[in-house]
């Protein structure tokens, strides 16, 4: 019972890392239509930000984390003009190939300057595990969990109760109306790649400290999401969330009870289930309306 | 007009009047510098571009680095390009077990020698005379892990975690086979897929199989990330991993708290130092390439330094090479290296462990002609 409530912790802690990944991913999708295959390098990149960083920069991690938010949200602007911007007239195929090249350009970038040998980042504080009987979790788990739900939180607020939410869900769902209406959709658009990739960057330095990062660590990260995404619905912001917690634990519970292979197993065999009884996903619009 | 035909009756001019240029040898490195191998193939690529760059007295080289990435048709290609302008007297071959493979035809098929340091058994089970591997192979070092935990630490009841990669079932088999011949039957045995992050939860179901150490054959940010767990949930196992955790890189990840009752096996370990020869190796190769060298890099130095040597000793031709790589044996920084026939070339494997106060292992035992008695 104890090893089963510790591990599921540490599944919400995962979990709650890939949701700010796979919402990242939504955000890009419903804003163009297309999905956005950098996002998991896009991860990398915000792990490697701050492990670089952070030796340069005298600061604690907690502090450490809005400079990194601020250096994706630039690097998810330059995603934006060199990847979406030039193919937004072609066809939708055009973006995630684009988008699939600009994730090779940042592995091979950081390859080329930092190495190919595994980095770490400081904790987002520094404090000992937080003990519960024989439970113990980690305070990195904990800042993970909690700075994931301010996130998730924080977004669904933005996007529910400011201008600037109506305006980015505007743009989501018809661009014509929305420009119509003088919103600026391209810059809702340039504005949805900055906060995926400053939720990508977020969970990148939030992972990096437990699991170190790569320049090929995108590449799991990306599958993912995406299947988070089609488990909780294509194009739904609270079934990505949902969708990558049930990953997490899947990775965490399941696997502890019937072996890696076996947990990824049974988790692609839920995919197709959910792909066959629910093509929408648990909570996702009706199937068909996306690219 | 009149400029640019000076121009190139000059280049041409100087072309001919330069023979010495002919003369340099010309050694393609054909390595994994990107992909999940980026990290060691690296350190094969700056061994032997430090060797090439402090060749004997009368040889001069210049290396040609190719990547080959992480697939064996991109090593085909790197190979098929090196050999284009004329087949050079040896070459430096990937040490991806996949890649060296498919390399392996080539390499007979155009008479030239390559030299890898691959770990894969199969890589000298091919009856491919122009293959020479200087690092000692899974049957090496693999066998001298399983030797350590059962002979040296009397442990009886292992637990295997090992990654569902080339590199980690190819080590896993040969883990079991070694376990099975000294009479023991590990506790428990499971894969670990390289996107895996949380590595708990096999952490988990290996404590439930109550076994009495831990034995790992993962790849590097695996292996620390697995001992990092282990520590933090008090596993309280001692463990005997793979090479990985011998590499400097990987264990400055950890805390040296976190290594305290951690050994691996390897074929070196250069920056435990050893002789002045060595510390000089390591005190070049941290200035060449600023990072600390590994066995990996060593094994590469070695075998390159023996293919110098034989230069010297008037290999000039790779059938030359061929000859004298498989007929004589060379002392290097780390072993004695010399051929079995088959084309492996080291046979000796160290066990370093760690003492939980640094990050620079001690060589705690050495198993030498292992390989012979399994």
């Amino acid at each position: 019972m104890v090893t089963a409530l510790q591990l599921a912790l540490n599944g919400l802690a995962l979990g709650a890392a890939y949701a700010l990944v796979a919402l990242g991913f939504v955000l890009v999708l419903n804003a163009t239509g297309a999905v956005n295959f950098a996002q998991g390098d896009l991860v990398m990149a915000g792990g490697y930000a701050a492990a670089v960083l952070a030796p340069l920069l005298p600061v604690s991690g907690l502090a450490l984390l809005p400079i990194v938010i601020a250096a994706m949200a630039l690097l998810g602007l330059a995603v934006s003009v060199l990847g979406y911007f030039p193919l937004m007239r072609r066809p939708a195929t055009a973006v995630f190939v684009s988008t699939i090249a600009i994730g090779l350009v940042l592995q091979n970038a950081a390859l080329a300057l930092f190495g190919p040998e595994a980095r770490t980042a400081p904790p987002v504080w520094d404090s000992e595990p937080l003990r519960w009987g024989d439970i113990v979790l980690s305070s990195q788990s904990l800042a993970v969990i909690g700075i994931a739900a301010v996130l998730v939180l924080g977004q669904a607020w933005l996007l529910a109760h400011t201008r600037l939410g109506r305006n980015l869900r505007a743009t989501a769902q018809d661009r014509e109306m929305a420009a119509a209406l003088g919103i600026r959709v391209n810059a809702m658009i340039a504005l949805s790649f900055m906060l995926a990739a400053a939720l990508a960057g977020t969970a990148g330095a939030l992972l990096t400290n437990q699991f170190f990062v790569t320049p090929t660590a995108g590449g799991a990260l990306i599958l993912k999401a995406y299947i988070a995404v089609v488990i909780g619905g294509w194009g739904s912001l609270a079934g990505a969330v949902i969708g990558a917690l049930l990953v997490g634990l899947f990775e965490t519970v399941v696997a502890a009870a019937v072996s890696y292979t076996a947990a990824s197993a049974l988790l692609y065999a839920a995919l197709l289930l959910i792909l066959l009884l629910r093509p929408q996903g648990l909570f996702g619009e009706a199937a068909g309306r996306r690219a | 007009m009149t400029l640019r035909i000076a121009s190139l009756l000059l280049a041409v001019a100087v072309a001919v009047a330069a023979p010495a240029h002919a003369e340099e040898l010309r050694i393609p490195v054909l390595v994994p510098l990107t992909g999940v191998l980026a990290l060691e193939g690296t350190s094969q690529r700056n061994g032997a571009l430090l060797a090439i760059a402090h060749p004997p007295g009368g040889v001069t080289a210049k290396s040609e680095v190719a990547d080959t990435g992480a697939a064996p048709e991109l090593a085909v290609t790197a190979l098929e390009k090196a050999l284009d302008p004329g087949t050079p007297v040896a070459v430096v071959a990937s040490m991806f077990g996949p890649q060296i493979l498919a390399m392996l035809p080539i390499g007979a098929e155009r008479k030239v020698p390559l030299l890898t340091i691959s770990g894969s058994v199969a890589v000298t089970e091919q009856n491919n005379a122009y293959v020479f591997r200087f690092f000692p192979s899974d049957k090496v070092v693999k066998v001298a892990q399983a030797k350590y935990v059962v002979d040296a630490l009397k442990k009886t009841r292992p637990a295997i975690v090992y990654q569902t990669t080339a590199y980690g079932q190819g080590g896993k088999a040969v883990l079991e086979d070694t376990f099975g011949k000294l009479g023991v039957k590990p506790a428990f045995s499971e894969g670990v897929d390289i996107s895996v992050k949380d590595l708990l939860p096999v952490l988990t179901r290996a404590r439930e199989a109550n076994p009495d150490i831990l034995v790992l054959q993962l790849h590097a940010p695996a292996t620390a990330l697995i001992i990092k767990q282990a520590a933090a949930m008090g596993l309280g196992l001692p463990i005997v991993s793979g090479s990985a955790i011998g590499q400097p890189t990987t264990a400055a990840l950890l805390e040296p708290k976190e290594l305290a009752n951690v050994c691996a096996e390897s074929a070196s370990s250069p920056i435990s130092g050893g002789s002045p020869a060595l510390e000089k190796f390591t005190a070049d190769y941290r200035q060449s390439f600023n990072t600390e060298p590994d066995a990996y890099a060593l094994a590469q130095y070695d075998g390159t330094e023996m293919m110098l040597a034989a230069v010297k000793a008037g290999a000039t031709t790779p059938e030359a090479m061929r000859q004298a790589l498989a007929t004589t044996s060379y002392q290097g920084l780390a072993m004695t290296y010399k051929s079995d026939g088959r084309g492996n070339m080291a046979h000796t494997a160290v066990i370093l462990c760690y003492d939980g106060a640094s990050r620079v292992p001690k060589i705690v035992q050495t198993y030498e002609n292992i390989d012979a008695g399994m």
